[in-house]
Formats: C-alpha cells, structure tokens, sequence
C-alpha cells in the first residue's frame, strides 16, 4: 500500500529529510496555511456573556499584550502543524507533534481565566505524558529498521516495522489531543478569540489524520 | 465604501471565479490542463463565486428602509 | 466539473428537502415541500447581511469560503476515484468549520453549539474503522481501486458488512434532526448556524447540500460498487429515507448521551476490525 494519500506531486529535501507533497499530505498542509493565514489577519471576536440573574450581558476584550502572545503562539503552531503534514521523516514527525501540543498549551495559557488554566494545565499534563510513547515510537523504528525515512520504510524491500512502534506513535498522537485524552481540551475552549482558539482543535486533527496515513504507510 | 462599490466588488468577484471556472474547466476537457488543476481551480473559485453572486443580488444601491420603531 | 458541482449542490438540498417531508410524514405532520431547502438557500441569499459587531471579521466569512471549499476539494476527489483518506480528512475537518462558525461570532448560543461539535470527536472514530476495514480487504485506499476491487468480489456491504454499518453511523451523525444533531439543538437557537445569517447562511446551505451528496455518493460507490448515474441516485434517495426513519423515530440525545453512544459505538468498532486484523 504505497499509494494511500495518491502519487506524490513532488518533493522537497532538506539533506537526508524529504517532504513529499501527496495529494493528501498537500490538502492537511494548504488547510494549515490557510487557517494560520486567518490568524494573522483577523482581530479576535468580543466574546459575548450573558450576566445570570439580571437581564443583561458583557462583551469580554482582549488586551493587546495577551492578543500578541496567542497570535505568536498560533502561528508557531501553524508552522508545526505545516510541517507535521508534510514532513517524510518519522522522528520529525514527532517533533513536530510534540511541537503542537506545547503551542496549544501557550495558546490558552496567556488567557486569565481559572477553568481555561486549569484545562490548559491538564492538557499539558497529558501531552507531556503522550510525548514519551511519541519518540519511543521512533526509537523503535530506527533501532529496528535502520531508517527514520517514511518514503525508505514504505518501499517495497523495506525491513518491516514492528507493530508496537505503530501503535505507540498512535498512542503518542492519541495523547496530544484526540479522543479519548481531548476530554482535557474541551475546557481549553472557554477561551476567547477565535482564531487562535480554533487552532488547537485543527492542529489535533491535522495530526491525527496525519498519523493515520503514516500509519498505513510504514 | 459605498453601497455602490460595494455591489459592484461583489460582482466583479463573482464574475472572475465564474470565468476562471469556466475557462479552467473548458481547458481540461480541451485536454490542455490536467484535471487536478481543474479541481484546485474550482476549490479556490466556486466559493468565491458563491458568496460573490448573493452579495452581488442582496446588496441594494438605493435608500435603506426605514427601520419598523414601534407604534 | 462544473456542471457535477451545480447538479450536486441542488440534488444534496432536494435530498435534504426530502429527508424534511419524510420525517414530517412520518410524525403525521404535513411538512414542507421537497424543495424547501433549495428555496431556503435562495431565500437567505436575497436577505440584508452584514458582519456582527462583535465577531471575528475575516474568520466570519473566511469559514464560510472554508466550508464550500473543502466539499468541493472532496467532491473533486470522488469524481477523480482518488484517495478515500482525502474525503475522510475533508469529513473530520467540516468538524473545525462548524466549531469556527460557532466561536467567530462571539455569541454564546453559536459556542456552545461548536464546543459541542468539538466534544464530539468520537463520531469520527466509526469511519476509521470503516477505512481500515476496506483496506484490509482491498489493501488500497484509492477509491478506484476500491470500486474495481468489487466488480472482482463482489459488494464491500456484503464483504465486510459493519464496516458499512458503521460509516452509515457516520451519515447518520451528519444528518440534520437525527439523534446525534447536537450541533444545533434548538436549546442552542440554531446553534453553530445562529449567528451566521443572510448570504453566509445561504453558502452554508450550498455547503450543506455538497456535503450531503458527497457522502452518499462516496457511501454507495465505496460499499455498493459503480453503478448507473440513475441507479446512483436511486440508491442515494433510498438511502435518505431510511436515515430520515431513523431520525424521526430517535429522539436527539442528550450531549452527554450523545457522546457516551458515539463512544460505546465507536469501541465496539475498534474491537470488530482489531478482530478483522488478527483473523486475516
């Protein structure tokens, strides 16, 4: 199964590093480009709440400082998200994940909000634990076959993977935020502004579906 | 922007992912693109002509209405 | 492509309209007409619209141009017979353009109504299933692999039939008024829709309808096989109606009942193709 996200288009190498640009692996990086690009451009919504109790409700703003550092932080998220999709390399693979899952936390660390905090907290409880199956998974890859090379691995010849580095490195992804662990992140988006916000919840599923097709690949 | 202008934008909008869509479509069929090209031009134009279109043929160019107050 | 485009768009919004009429029929109520969601499209498009004051301007309608794009992509892609995994990706991420309508805007009702889309993740799991399923089987995700796998062997649904069932979970959980339509439960207005009036309302109606014939188009190509365009579109009103049965007969579920279900459902599934790796 060589060709699960279609015939790569082309390749970009960096030394022995190649991203290769797949249908697919070009679609998850364009939808990255464009919501970073929606980061930088718009201003972030006034959250409206309704005040309990009285008939009346408040708009929250966000200040200047606190919009720099989260627009900073989604966009550094953005560009690990960009390269997590098309990186051929199992261990810049998860570099970049883990990359990700520090970015989420710095996108909602800086709002002052207890339960946002507390969330943000858990969450980076959790990704700091997915981060160890995360690069045992590589560990495992390059002690068994040899090669970190997804395009290498996935040639037909190549020395076969184990199955527990797979599983691993769906468990390390699993932990940066999807389900079961993404339980933590759904407070995370109390949180105001939009943009940045909705960061968090693309790069999980950019990574995960990302990981479904290394997956299949190795 | 006036009223106008903005009509008029949302038109031009709508008029140039039209053509382009066309124009990328007509191409494949002629055999002269690959129709992946075809299909990211058509990502990129039929949203634009969608939303450019409505635009286009909600916006009104003379006076608002007065707005209902209340008898 | 074009005219594929425009005859989805307004064939996904009859097969909406329809799937209104047979609810409505079925809970004895008259309904609208079948066409009432195409009229509904042009109807919001001919309305005043403007950016609320307090939303996210560029997200606001950025996302509207989002949602229509990315159907569009898979529409391309189902066409062309390429991968499968494209229009799974292109299903999960019409999860971020709903939590995006929801949290542009600033209102609550519309945040509340994407927090849950986002809650949701587990409906997503019972397609992966159903794509490693037919992998194993096929050892291709491209779906004209798929489709010349089974004109060899024969129908997938007959094949692996819980991998059918569970990505007929997947359409279930996308069709308006069913169980799973938390999204936008009328406790929440319209929720993720709410704020999104006018125009943006009628692109998300274009978008609506897309979504609905690429997912059953890819339903019927990926488990039933290539068939006749009139048989296609057969197939796909027999499927809108037995979803529409099952939408007015299941009450919408609580958010948690909703989420609890769609995990049960989605473990169960990891177990059944965990068992499908292990026997083959």
């Amino acid at each position: 199964m060589n060709e699960i996200g279609g015939i790569p288009l082309f390749y970009l190498e960096f030394g022995d590093i190649v991203a290769y640009f797949s249908p697919f692996t070009l679609a998850l990086f364009l939808l990255a480009l464009v919501f970073s690009v929606f980061v930088i451009v718009s201003r972030p919504e006034r959250q409206i709440d309704i005040a309990f109790g009285a008939d009346a409700f408040f708009a929250k703003d966000i200040s200047l400082a606190e919009l720099r550092f989260r627009r900073f932080m989604a966009i550094a998220c953005g560009l690990a998200c960009m390269g997590a999709m098309v990186t051929g390399d199992v261990f810049d693979f998860t570099l970049f994940v883990s990359l990700v899952g520090i970015c989420n936390v710095g996108i909602v660390a800086a709002v002052k909000n207890h339960h946002v905090q507390d969330a943000a907290y858990q969450y980076g409880l959790v990704a700091l634990a997915g981060t160890v199956p995360l690069f045992s998974a590589a560990a495992i890859v390059v002690t068994t076959t040899g090669s970190l090379s997804m395009l290498e691995l996935a040639s037909p010849g190549a020395p076969a993977v184990p199955l527990i580095a797979r599983a691993l490195l769906v468990l390390g992804v699993m932990g940066e935020g999807m389900a079961p662990f993404y339980a933590a992140k759904a407070e995370m988006f109390r949180a105001p502004g939009a943009p940045y916000v909705i960061m968090c919840s693309l790069s999980s599923l950019l990574i995960f579906l990302r990981v479904t097709e290394v997956v299949l690949l190795l | 922007m006036t009223p106008a202008t903005q009509k008029s934008r949302a038109l031009a909008i709508a008029v140039v992912s039209a053509l382009a869509g066309i124009t990328a479509t007509a191409l494949t069929l002629a055999g002269a693109l690959p129709p992946h090209a075809d299909a990211a031009v058509l990502v990129i134009a039929f949203p634009a002509f969608v939303l450019g279109l409505y635009l286009y043929w909600m916006a009104r160019e003379g006076e608002a209405d007065i707005p209902f107050v209340g008898y | 492509m074009i005219a594929e485009l425009l005859f989805g768009t307004f064939f996904g919004l009859l097969l909406l309209g329809i799937h209104r009429k047979v609810i409505a029929r079925i809970q004895r109520r008259p309904g609208p007409p079948v066409w009432q969601e195409i009229l509904h499209m042009l109807k919001f498009s001919f309305k005043t619209t403007w950016v609320p004051a307090t939303a996210s301007a560029a997200l606001f309608v950025g996302v509207v141009l989002v949602a229509i794009g990315i159907w569009t992509a898979a529409l391309a892609v189902v066409l062309s017979g390429g991968s499968l995994l494209i229009v799974f990706a292109v299903y999960m991420l019409h999860k971020i353009v709903e939590h995006g309508f929801g949290l542009s805007s600033g209102s609550p009702y519309g945040k509340f109504g994407g927090v849950r889309s986002v809650i949701s993740a587990a409906s997503e799991i019972p397609l992966f299933v159903s794509v490693a399923g037919i992998a194993l089987f096929t050892r291709s995700l491209i779906i004209s692999d798929i489709v010349a796998y089974q004109e060899v062997h024969g129908p997938l649904l007959l094949t692996v039939p819980l991998a059918g069932l569970a990505m007929y979970l997947v359409l279930l959980s996308k069709m308006p008024f069913g169980p799973f339509s938390i999204v936008e439960s009328k406790e929440l207005v319209s929720g993720y829709k709410t704020e999104h009036f006018g125009v943006w309302r009628a692109g998300l109606e274009v978008c609506n309808g897309l979504k609905t014939y690429v997912l059953l188009t890819t339903f019927l190509l990926v488990f039933v096989g290539t068939m006749p365009f009139l048989f296609l579109l057969v197939g796909m009103l027999v499927l809108v109606v037995s979803l529409s049965f099952v939408c007015a007969l299941c009450p919408m579920l609580s958010p948690y009942d909703s989420v609890t279900v769609q995990t049960i459902i989605a473990g169960l599934m990891l177990a059944y193709v965990s068992i499908l790796v292990v026997v083959s």
